[in-house]
C-alpha cells in the first residue's frame, strides 16, 4: 500500500468524506453561495442591482466571506437574563444536527463506501428523515432559553410551522419508498434508473417536498419565525456574533441536507453516473453528482425569495393543512397506484423491509400469503 | 334624493386552478427578469441624480436679511431650529453693543420639511439642492451661527458625475448626463 492509497483511504473513509468534506464543508460553501444567490437574484429580479464595489468579477461574492469573518470575530453578547447553558448550546447542537442526515444516506451504490453497515442501510431513508426532524427542536430551545417575549413568540411560530410541515416533508419523501417497496435509499435510486425519476413519475411528491423544505428552513415565502418586522428576529433576537451566524447558517445547511434527501429519492440520486469500482467511479463522481443536484434544489428554493412576499402565519398554516397536506396524500395515492401497476420494478421485493406496506396493496405478489405462510 | 344603495361584490377568490397558474406566472416573470435584468439603481456616488433648484436640501441662513422674528424656530415641527442671542453692534451707534436673536440648527433633528424656509418673511433662509453630507460625529451636526451661514462642502459633486434619471418600463433606468448642479456653473 503506497502513501497515496493510505491518503485516499483516509479521505474517502465515509465519515470523513461524506460528513466532513461534503457534509460540513460542502454545506458551508452552499450556505455562503445560497445567501449570496438569494440576495443577488432577488436584486436582479426586483430591478435593484447595486454596484459591486468589492469583487465585481465575482458578483460581490467576497462580501459574504467578509461577512462571515465579521461574525467570527464579533463580540458574543450573552444577556444576563438568559438561561445560560441551553442558550449557548442550542445553536451549536442545532447546526451539528442539521448536517447529520449526511452521515446516514448512501451517496453511491458501491457497498464498500456506505456510511452504515448494509443491514442498517435498509432503513437509511427512515433514519435520514428521523434525523432531519431534530434541528427545529433546538430552534425552539434557543427561543425559549433567550427568555424574552419576542424570542418565545418566535419559537412558538416555529413550532406551528414544524407541526404543519413535518408531516408533509416525511410523507412526500416517503412516497418513492412506497412505490419501490423499500426504505433503502440505494434501492430507491437504482429503481429510478436513467429515466424513471420520481420527479416525473410523482411530480406531486416533488412539489410537496419542495414546499416542505422551504417551510422547514424558513425560506421565502415561509420566513415566518424570523419575520423581522413583526417579531424582531424570531428565536434569534438575543443572539449575536458567531452564535447568530450559526443559527442563520444552520437554516441553509438544513435546507441543503433536506435537498440532499430529496435529490436522492426524487431526482434520481447519482444517475446519470453509474457507480462502478474504485474510488473515482465508485464514490467521488456519484457523490458529487448527488451533491450538485442537492445544491441546485437549494438554489432553486432560495430563488423563491425574489418572487414571493412573506406569508402570514395563518396563511402559511392554511396553505399547509388545507392544500399541501391533501396534495401529499394524493402523492401517496399516486405512489400506491404506481406500485400496483408495477411501473418501477422493486429491486428485491422479498428483502424489502416494508413488506408490511407491500402486503396491504400488492395482490400482484401476494405477499400477504407469503408473509402469513412465513410465520 | 339619497343615493341608491348598491351591493358591492368582493373580487372573487380564485380557485385551485387560478392559484396554480398565478403562481406559475409569478415565477415566470421572476425568471424573465433574472435572465434579463433591468437596473433601476445608479452607481452612487460615482453617479448621482441631479437635483433641481427648489430641492429641500440643507438650509443656509443669510444673516444680513434676518429680522429676528423667530418664526422659523416656532414653526419647526421637530424643534431643530433654536434662537440664540448674539451681541451685535447697534445700527445707529456702532460702538454700542446690543443683543439680537438668530436661528441655529441641529441637523440631528431636522427632517428637511422646509417649513422654516417657507415661513421666513425676509427670505433669510434658503435651501441648497443637496443633502448627502457625511459627518464624523454627532456633535458636528449641530451648526453654530458661523457654520449656518456657509454652504457645506458637497463631496459627491467633486468626484461623481451628475445624471438625470428617467424610469422606463422597458429599458429600466435611463440615465442622461446632466449639466451639473452646482451654482458656480460647473
Ligand atoms: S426644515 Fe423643518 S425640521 Fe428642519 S429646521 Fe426647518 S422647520 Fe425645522
Ligand atoms: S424666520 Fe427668517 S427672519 Fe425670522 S428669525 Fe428665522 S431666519 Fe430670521
Amino acid at each position: 500500500m503506497s502513501v497515496l492509497d493510505v491518503l485516499l483511504a483516509i479521505i474517502f473513509y465515509p465519515p470523513i468524506w461524506q460528513l466532513l468534506i461534503l457534509g460540513f464543508g460542502g454545506a458551508l460553501l452552499i450556505a455562503i453561495v445560497a445567501v449570496w444567490f438569494e440576495r443577488k437574484a432577488a436584486a436582479r429580479v426586483q430591478r435593484r442591482i447595486g454596484p459591486y464595489w468589492a469583487s465585481p468579477r465575482l458578483g460581490g461574492l467576497l462580501h459574504l466571506v467578509a461577512d462571515m469573518m465579521r461574525y467570527m470575530f464579533q463580540q458574543v453578547i450573552i444577556p444576563r437574563t438568559v438561561d445560560y447553558f441551553p442558550f449557548l448550546v442550542a445553536p451549536i447542537v442545532g447546526m451539528a444536527v442539521s448536517i447529520l442526515p449526511f452521515a446516514v444516506v448512501p451517496l453511491t451504490a458501491n457497498p464498500s463506501y456506505w456510511p452504515l453497515p448494509p443491514g442498517l442501510m435498509e432503513y437509511s431513508l427512515l433514519l435520514a428523515l428521523a434525523i432531519s426532524t431534530l434541528p427545529p427542536i433546538f430552534l425552539i430551545v434557543a427561543g425559549w432559553a433567550a427568555n424574552n417575549p419576542f424570542t418565545i413568540v418566535g419559537g412558538v411560530r416555529e413550532a406551528f410551522i414544524i407541526l404543519a410541515y413535518e408531516l408533509i416533508a416525511i410523507l412526500s419523501l416517503l412516497a418513492p419508498a412506497i412505490t419501490v417497496g423499500s426504505f433503502n435509499i440505494v434501492e430507491i435510486v437504482q429503481a429510478q434508473g436513467f429515466f424513471k425519476w420520481f420527479i416525473i413519475l410523482n411530480p406531486l411528491a416533488f412539489l410537496a417536498a419542495v414546499i416542505a423544505i422551504a417551510m422547514s428552513t424558513s425560506a421565502f415565502p415561509f420566513e415566518i419565525p424570523e419575520s423581522e418586522p413583526e417579531v424582531v428576529a424570531g428565536p434569534f433576537t438575543e443572539y449575536s456574533g458567531i452564535l447568530y451566524a450559526l443559527n442563520m447558517g444552520g437554516a441553509y445547511m438544513r435546507r441543503f441536507a433536506f435537498s440532499l434527501i430529496a435529490s436522492l429519492v426524487l431526482l434520481g440520486g447519482w444517475y446519470p453516473v453509474v457507480p462502478g469500482e474504485g474510488v473515482v467511479m465508485g464514490y467521488l463522481l456519484p457523490s458529487l453528482v448527488v451533491v450538485a443536484k442537492a445544491a441546485l434544489v437549494t438554489l432553486a428554493i432560495s430563488f423563491l425569495r425574489a418572487v414571493y412576499g412573506r406569508y402570514r402565519l395563518d396563511q402559511a398554516l392554511d396553505l399547509a393543512w388545507r392544500l399541501v397536506l391533501p396534495l401529499t396524500l394524493l402523492a401517496i395515492l399516486l405512489a400506491l397506484i404506481e406500485a400496483y401497476l408495477g411501473i418501477v420494478q422493486p429491486v428485491k421485493p422479498d428483502a424489502a423491509p416494508c413488506k408490511y406496506l407491500l402486503l396491504i396493496y400488492s395482490p400482484r405478489e401476494l405477499l400477504v400469503l407469503d408473509y402469513i405462510s412465513g410465520l | 334624493m339619497p343615493p341608491k344603495a348598491v351591493a358591492k361584490t368582493l373580487p372573487r377568490r380564485g380557485g385551485l386552478f387560478t392559484g396554480v397558474t398565478d403562481n406559475l406566472a409569478a415565477l415566470m416573470i421572476g425568471l424573465k427578469y433574472f435572465v434579463n435584468p433591468r437596473r433601476f439603481s445608479i452607481y452612487y456616488p460615482k453617479e448621482y441624480p441631479e437635483l433641481r433648484q427648489g430641492y429641500r436640501g440643507f438650509i443656509i441662513l443669510n444673516k444680513a436679511k434676518c429680522i429676528s422674528c423667530a418664526a422659523c424656530a416656532r414653526i419647526c415641527p421637530s424643534a431643530a431650529m433654536k434662537m440664540i442671542r448674539v451681541p451685535v453692534p447697534h445700527p445707529k451707534e456702532p460702538e454700542k453693543k446690543v443683543t439680537k436673536q438668530f436661528p441655529v440648527i441641529n441637523y440631528q433633528r431636522c427632517i428637511f420639511c422646509g417649513y422654516c424656509v417657507d415661513i421666513c418673511p425676509t427670505e433669510a433662509l434658503y435651501h441648497v439642492n443637496y443633502h448627502d453630507i457625511v459627518y464624523d460625529n454627532l456633535a458636528e451636526m449641530f451648526w453654530d451661527l458661523e457654520t449656518f451661514q456657509k454652504e457645506p462642502e458637497y463631496k459627491t459633486a467633486l468626484e461623481g458625475t451628475p445624471v438625470r434619471l428617467l424610469i422606463h418600463e422597458e429599458y429600466g433606468l435611463v440615465k442622461i448626463p446632466a449639466r451639473g448642479v452646482r451654482e458656480d456653473g460647473e
